[in-house]
């Protein structure tokens, strides 16, 4: 008989990163697929996972602010936007390698993160938005009309190159994105069950009492500024390289918006959801697509409607998804589960 | 022994999906022996999408036309249109979808100049032709293999207005307030270097932010500076907004400004206030009986809705008429390629375009090796507030200012 939940009998059970066997099965499976997708998709399919794999990395940094710590930034694009600058500067100007501008890059958005969030420490809901917000208008600002960042036409990236091999193709930056991902994804987990990621937390359900505890909040808060913004340099980077153009109009509040639809929509403050809501948030402008070009030739009046109405489409799911299920995408996961687990019983 | 068979399985099946591979690089994406995909990608849903519909009318039209008469080389065009809504972020997605999955053969027509900068690496990554529509100077000065560019672009035209001011009035004090963004500064670059080569100057330039509708601080440093002439680098919006408040003003200043203002519905919006007014452009408005604007007349009535396209009088034709210069370049392009059609034979054969006659619709068309854009001329048209239309102040020329 299957087990009906898992008994931990030690705080190093109780903290596992893969908690029983099945958890590294289905593991294992989603690694190999990683490893054969790109071999069985097309390359336009393959473009949509490496969008995807780099809006994981930039959700999951964001979810460690907003999800864990509850500091809310609405400045998200601007930092992956230093990371993406930084990188065509140092890559394209210096001529430094991708693995020095790699973590320069998010090293570079790590230290502005920091200084943003040091107001963070007086500001909190809606001011500390505003704060944030004003601080991605101040970087679009910059990069739109410092000659260093060229404009609003926009600067090239190099492609990637390591050792003198060069990526170049949709499929080589999806094993690059898809390392990456994974990389970024078990840092998070690892920094959410940590002592940091406990104070986080402490933080997020009640300042004071987390004070109260021994918890320096400036010395935290400063420090989820800057994982966060560490996160998004280094997916700022990734998208610089991958596109090999950059433009400001790239990161501006639209951008910042979708990353917090994609934590909201799957799921605050749990590692799964902003995997997961990276991940349908990216996805559907392309579904979209797909279901336009499946309408178009039959009944064109109605592809022509999903071209008039999608972005009334894309905020139409965001409002259901808010209204049924709060919890988002990582809610969905964890009730199916608990239904399969204790499946025939309801309890 | 079972390992080894597998082992064996897999290396056969990796050789075979080269193999395949090898097969599918030999073919050129977009082209077979009877059809060649082409890319329209154009606003329907950002702040351009006003463009959208008489930019794809144009292509849907001249396409239909091609194809009823037999096609290019034996091969019909396949036009697929794109929503790019203007923006970087979402041109980088249609020109994907275009590139990566309908496997189009060039993009004939991309709509916005900082999108077009965006999927420029796409595009010579899978060698394909890219024709951006916007602020074009940086698009064929320095030159791109992939890239060409089939109109008169921002620079020559505000060179022309500022020689057409200076030629009225060698002694014109020229003020100048223009969009902060990639439009708008081209504008101010080729006014700056038009008003430097005829040995005078832009003596008040203020930049405004996209969206701005209230010029009354604008207008008033420019009544200070005591200007004569302004040239306007705006949008249509913000051309009407300047109209109205030149006459709230009192103020018998001169405007003349660039072709995104030059349609009817600057009429619509100011009315007989917009009597006088001037701007640059390479296209001649639809109503004239030129043999080019004749042509494009009949097609439109043949395969489009001619009462609400282009017998419309409030219907924004230059945008029609702009689209009509990139298809018809694309298809000579492609004609000149010859049967044998791939990525490089296009190239080349865009590049053998010259003198294409466009009959006095706008400048003729002419590519070269070394020249991407098709020309650096432009027609001065003045509004006729009794009329509500744009009429011909002074014919298609080149600026004197070096344009290279």
């Amino acid at each position: 008989m299957a087990k009906m939940g898992s008994l931990k009998t030690s705080y190093k059970e109780d903290m596992a990163l893969f908690q029983n066997t099945w958890v590294k099965v289905w593991l294992g499976i989603l690694i190999a697929g990683l490893v054969i997708c790109p071999y069985f998709v097309s390359n336009y399919q393959l473009s949509i996972l490496n969008e995807m794999a780099v809006a994981v990395i930039g959700a999951l940094g964001l979810n460690l602010l907003i999800g864990y710590t509850g500091q809310i930034s609405l400045g998200h694009a601007a930092f992956i936007a230093i990371g993406a600058y930084t990188t065509a500067l140092l890559t394209g100007d210096l001529g430094l390698p991708f693995v020095v501008s790699l973590p320069l890059s998010g090293a570079m958005a790590a230290v502005l993160g920091m200084i943003v969030g040091v107001p963070a420490l007086r500001l909190k809901g809606l001011y500390l938005a505003l704060g944030t917000l004003a601080f991605g208008f101040i970087v679009e600002y910059v990069i739109f009309h410092w000659d260093l960042t060229r404009g609003d036409l926009g600067m090239a990236v190099p492609a990637i190159s390591v050792a003198g091999f060069e990526i170049n193709t949709e499929r080589q930056y999806f094993h690059l994105t898809a390392v990456m991902a994974v990389l970024a994804t078990i840092v998070a987990k690892n920094v959410t069950r940590s002592k940091i990621g406990r104070c986080f937390t402490a933080i997020r359900d009640r300042d004071i009492a987390a004070e109260a505890m021994g918890i320096p909040l400036a010395k935290y808060k400063i420090m989820a500024f800057a994982i966060s913004s560490f996160y998004a340099g280094i997916a700022g980077c990734l998208m610089a390289h991958y596109q090999r153009w950059i433009v400001p109009g790239s990161f501006d509040i639209h951008q910042s918006i979708a990353f917090i639809a994609m934590i909201v929509l799957g799921g605050l403050g749990t590692i799964l959801g902003a995997v997961l809501g990276a991940i349908l948030i990216t996805a559907i402008p392309h579904a979209i697509v797909y279901a336009t070009d499946l309408f178009k030739d039959s009944y064109p009046v109605f592809g022509g409607l999903i071209v008039d109405f999608k972005l009334g489409i894309f905020g139409l799911i965001v409002v259901l998804f808010l209204l049924f299920e709060p919890h988002g995408l990582a809610g969905i996961y964890r009730r199916t589960k608990l239904y399969w687990k204790t499946w025939p019983f309801r309890y | 022994m079972r390992a080894g068979r597998i082992i064996l399985s897999l290396v056969l099946a990796a050789a075979l999906c080269l193999m395949a591979a090898g097969v599918r690089a030999a073919e050129v994406r977009g082209v077979t022996d009877t059809e060649v995909k082409i890319a329209c990608l154009v606003d329907f849903t950002g702040p351009g999408k006003y463009a959208g519909v008489p930019i794809s009318d144009a292509f849907k039209d001249y396409v239909a036309w091609i194809n009823d008469t037999g096609g290019v080389n034996g091969r019909k065009i396949k036009l697929i249109v794109e929503d790019n809504g203007i923006l970087p972020p979402t041109t980088m997605q249609a020109a994907k979808k275009v590139i990566l999955k309908d496997n189009v053969f060039a993009i004939a027509f991309n709509l916005g100049t900082a999108g077009s900068s965006a999927i420029l690496p796409l595009c010579e990554e899978n060698q394909v032709v890219m024709m951006p529509h916007g602020a074009n100077k940086v698009f064929y000065d320095p030159g791109n293999k992939w890239v060409f560019v089939p109109h008169t672009v921002q620079f020559s035209m505000a060179c022309r207005a500022v020689e057409y001011i200076l030629g009225k009035n060698p002694k014109a004090r020229i003020g100048m307030i223009y969009q902060d963004d990639g439009f708008g500064r081209e504008g101010l670059e080729g006014a700056t270097a038009a008003a430097k080569f005829m040995k005078s100057e832009i003596v008040k330039a203020m930049p405004y932010k996209t969206d701005t509708i209230d010029f009354s601080p604008h207008m008033s440093a420019m009544k200070e500076a005591k200007v004569d002439w302004i040239v306007l680098w705006t949008y249509l919006p913000q051309s009407a907004a300047i109209i109205k408040e030149k006459v709230k003003m009192g103020w018998d200043v001169k405007l003349i400004s660039n072709n995104t203002t030059g349609v009817p519905p600057l009429f619509g919006l100011v009315k007989e206030l917009a009597d006088g007014y001037l701007l640059v452009t390479p296209y001649a408005p639809a109503h004239t009986d030129l043999p080019g604007i004749k042509k494009a007349k009949e097609i439109n009535k043949k395969y489009g809705d001619f009462a609400k396209q282009l017998g419309n009088p409030m219907y924004p034709d230059y945008l029609y008429l702009a689209a009509w210069g990139y298809i018809a370049a694309t298809v000579e392009g492609l004609r000149k390629a010859g049967k044998n059609l791939t990525p490089e034979s296009f190239v080349a054969g865009l590049e053998s375009v010259k003198d294409f006659d466009m009959g006095g619709m706008c400048p003729n068309i002419t590519f070269g090796p070394k020249r991407h854009v098709s020309s650096f001329s432009s027609l001065v048209l003045r509004a006729d507030g009794k009329k509500m239309q744009f009429v011909i102040e002074d014919e298609l020329k080149e600026p004197k200012t070096p344009q290279q």
